[in-house]
C-alpha cells in the first residue's frame, strides 16, 4: 500500500492531491494506494479575490467554494489541522489526535500574514492578506474616508504575491479618482526595496506610472513599528511618516506545524530543493508553494506550478520509474496598475523579469484567472497552461549541481563573536 | 567594561533580486548598532543596492570585496532606531 499524505488543503495541496488521485486511480481502485488531504477549513477561498474585496467592493462569497467540491473522486479529504509532522516516525498527527502513516508526504502548509509581528501593526493598520473580513474593512474605511494620508506599507518580506502592495496602491488612486477625492488625498508607498518594485525591469514600469498618479515612494524603509495612537510609522532606518490610514502587508512566516514539528528554518519554511521539490535530508517528503525556503514568488501560480513536478515524482517513485522532473522557478505575477491595465511579472531562475507596457489584455487574463481558478484546480486546464506558460520543468539533472539547490537550516545568517 | 561586536556573515550566493538585500534586511534588523555584517552575493546588483542603502540609511559600508565568483560586501550597523 502507497499512503500519501498531503498537509494543507490550499491551491498547492487541492492541486497536489487532485493530481495524485487522477495519476493513482488505478492504484486506489485497487486498495493499492491511497491519498489523503488533510486541511483546517471547509472553505476554500480564492485568495487574489481579496485586492477586490478591498478596493473594488467585491462580493466574497463570489471567491469561496467548499473544499469538497474542488476534489476529484479517489481523494480523501481530512478537515482536521495537522499538528505534527514526524519525518522520522512517518507519521502525521492531527488535531483530534489521528495518527496517519505515510510512504509520501507533501507539505503544502503556505504561509502565515501575522500582524503581531511588528509593535502596533495589529492596532494600527488594515490588510489583506488575513482573509476577506480583513479585505473588506479596508472597503468600508475607503468610501468613509473624506481625505489625508493613506499609506502602503510593506512590514516584512517575504510576503505573498508580491505585486500586491503595488496594486493596493493603484487601485486606490482609480478608487479616489472616480470619487472624485484624489486631490483630497495622499497615497504614500513604503516599501524596504530599492525602488517601487524589487525587480528593477518591473520598477521601470511602475515608478513613472506611481509619479504620474502622483503616489509618492519612500524606498528602504524597513517597518520597525507603528504607534496607532499617534498614527505613526517608523522604520529601523529611522524615517517616521504620519498616516490617516495604514494599510499594510504584515510579515510572514511558516505554519505553526512545521514550527512545532522542528522541520523549518527560524521563520518557520521549509528547507527544500528548488528543482526536485524533495525536503532536505527527507525520502518521499516533498514540500511546495509558500511553505518552502525556496527564494522565489509566494504565489499561487509558482504553488500550482510545483505541484505538477511533485505530483509526476511522486508517481515515478511508486512506479520505480527515473523519469523526475525539476521544476525551473516559472513564476508570473499579475499586477493590475488601475484603469484596467495589468503587466506579468513572469520570470524563472535563469532569466530575470523582462521589460514590457501595461494593456487591457493582460488585465482582462488576469481577470479570467479568478474564474478559471477552481477548475484549474482540478486538472482540467494543463494543456493550456502548458501552452501559457511554456517551459516550467525539466528532466531531473544529476551531479554536483544538485547539492548547491538546497538551503539548508539556519545557514543563511551565522553569527560569531568577534572579540568580547 | 568590554563591548561585545557580532559579526554575522549572509550567504546569499545564489539568489537573485531581491533575495541579498532582503537578507541583509534580516540580519540587520537584529543586530546591534556596531555589529558588522558580511553579505556574501552572487547577484552582481547587490553592490548598487547595498551601497545605496548604506547611503541613504546612515550606516557604514566598510568594504565591498570581489572575491573568486562572488561579492563579499562589509557593513557596519552605526544608525538603527531603537
Amino acid at each position: 500500500m502507497q499512503r500519501v499524505v498531503v498537509v494543507g488543503s490550499g491551491d498547492g495541496g487541492t492541486f497536489t492531491a487532485n493530481l495524485l488521485a487522477s495519476e493513482l486511480r488505478d492504484e486506489i481502485r485497487g486498495g493499492l494506494a491511497s491519498v489523503q488531504l488533510i486541511g483546517e477549513h471547509l472553505k476554500h477561498p480564492f485568495q487574489p479575490g481579496n485586492l477586490d474585496i478591498a478596493f473594488k467592493g467585491a462580493d466574497p462569497k463570489n471567491y469561496v467554494k467548499d473544499e469538497t467540491d474542488l476534489l476529484r473522486k479517489g481523494v480523501d479529504f481530512i478537515q482536521d489541522p495537522a499538528v505534527k509532522i514526524d519525518c522520522a516516525a512517518r507519521a502525521v498527527t492531527t488535531k483530534s489526535g489521528r495518527i496517519l502513516g505515510y510512504e509520501f508526504l507533501v507539505i503544502a502548509t503556505g504561509a502565515v500574514a501575522d500582524p503581531s509581528r511588528v509593535p502596533g501593526l495589529a492596532e494600527g493598520s488594515m490588510n489583506f492578506h488575513t482573509g476577506e473580513k480583513d479585505s473588506r474593512k479596508i472597503w468600508e474605511a475607503i468610501q468613509s474616508f473624506g481625505g489625508g494620508t493613506v499609506v502602503v506599507a510593506i512590514a516584512g518580506t517575504p510576503h505573498k504575491c508580491p505585486p500586491s502592495p503595488n496594486e493596493a496602491a493603484f487601485m486606490l488612486d482609480e478608487f479616489f479618482r472616480k470619487r472624485g477625492v484624489r486631490e483630497n488625498v495622499t497615497i504614500r508607498f513604503l516599501t524596504p526595496y530599492p525602488r517601487p518594485y524589487p525587480a528593477e525591469k518591473i520598477s521601470k514600469v511602475v515608478e513613472p506610472m506611481f509619479h504620474e498618479k502622483g503616489i509618492e515612494v519612500s524606498t528602504f524603509f524597513n517597518v520597525d513599528a507603528v504607534d496607532p495612537v499617534a498614527k505613526k510609522i517608523y522604520s529601523l532606518e529611522g524615517d517616521t511618516f504620519d498616516y490617516d490610514l495604514l494599510i499594510a502587508v504584515p510579515p510572514h512566516h511558516g505554519a505553526d506545524v512545521v514550527v512545532n514539528s522542528g522541520i523549518g528554518d527560524e521563520d518557520g519554511y521549509v528547507p527544500t530543493d528548488r528543482g526536485t521539490m524533495k525536503v532536505a535530508g527527507q525520502e518521499g517528503v516533498y514540500c511546495i508553494g509558500d511553505a518552502t525556503n525556496i527564494p522565489v514568488s509566494k504565489s499561487g501560480v509558482v504553488a500550482h506550478l510545483q505541484s505538477v513536478v511533485v505530483a509526476h515524482n511522486i508517481v515515478c517513485e511508486i512506479e520505480k520509474s527515473h523519469d523526475l522532473l525539476e521544476y525551473n522557478g516559472r513564476i508570473n505575477c499579475p499586477m493590475e496598475v488601475g484603469h484596467h491595465r495589468a503587466i506579468f511579472v513572469s520570470a524563472t531562475y535563469s532569466s530575470p523579469p523582462t521589460d514590457q507596457s501595461p494593456s487591457l489584455v493582460k488585465y482582462y487574463m488576469k481577470r479570467s484567472f479568478a474564474m478559471i481558478y477552481w477548475r484549474a484546480l482540478n486538472g482540467s486546464l494543463e494543456r493550456m497552461f502548458d501552452v501559457f506558460f511554456g517551459q516550467t520543468r525539466f528532466p531531473i539533472r544529476d551531479g554536483p549541481e544538485r547539492e548547491k539547490q538546497v538551503i539548508p537550516v539556519n545557514a543563511q545568517v551565522r553569527g560569531e563573536k568577534k572579540s568580547a | 567594561m568590554s563591548t561585545v561586536e557580532q559579526r554575522k556573515v549572509v550567504d546569499s550566493r545564489g539568489s537573485f533580486c531581491p533575495g541579498p538585500i532582503t537578507d541583509l534586511f534580516k540580519a540587520y534588523r537584529s543586530a546591534q548598532l556596531g555589529d558588522v555584517i558580511e553579505l556574501l552575493a552572487t547577484d552582481p546588483a547587490a553592490k548598487a543596492d547595498v551601497t545605496a542603502w548604506a547611503q541613504k540609511s546612515g550606516n557604514e559600508l566598510l568594504d565591498i570585496v570581489d572575491e573568486q565568483g562572488y561579492l563579499r560586501i562589509i557593513v557596519k550597523v552605526t544608525k538603527k532606531r531603537g
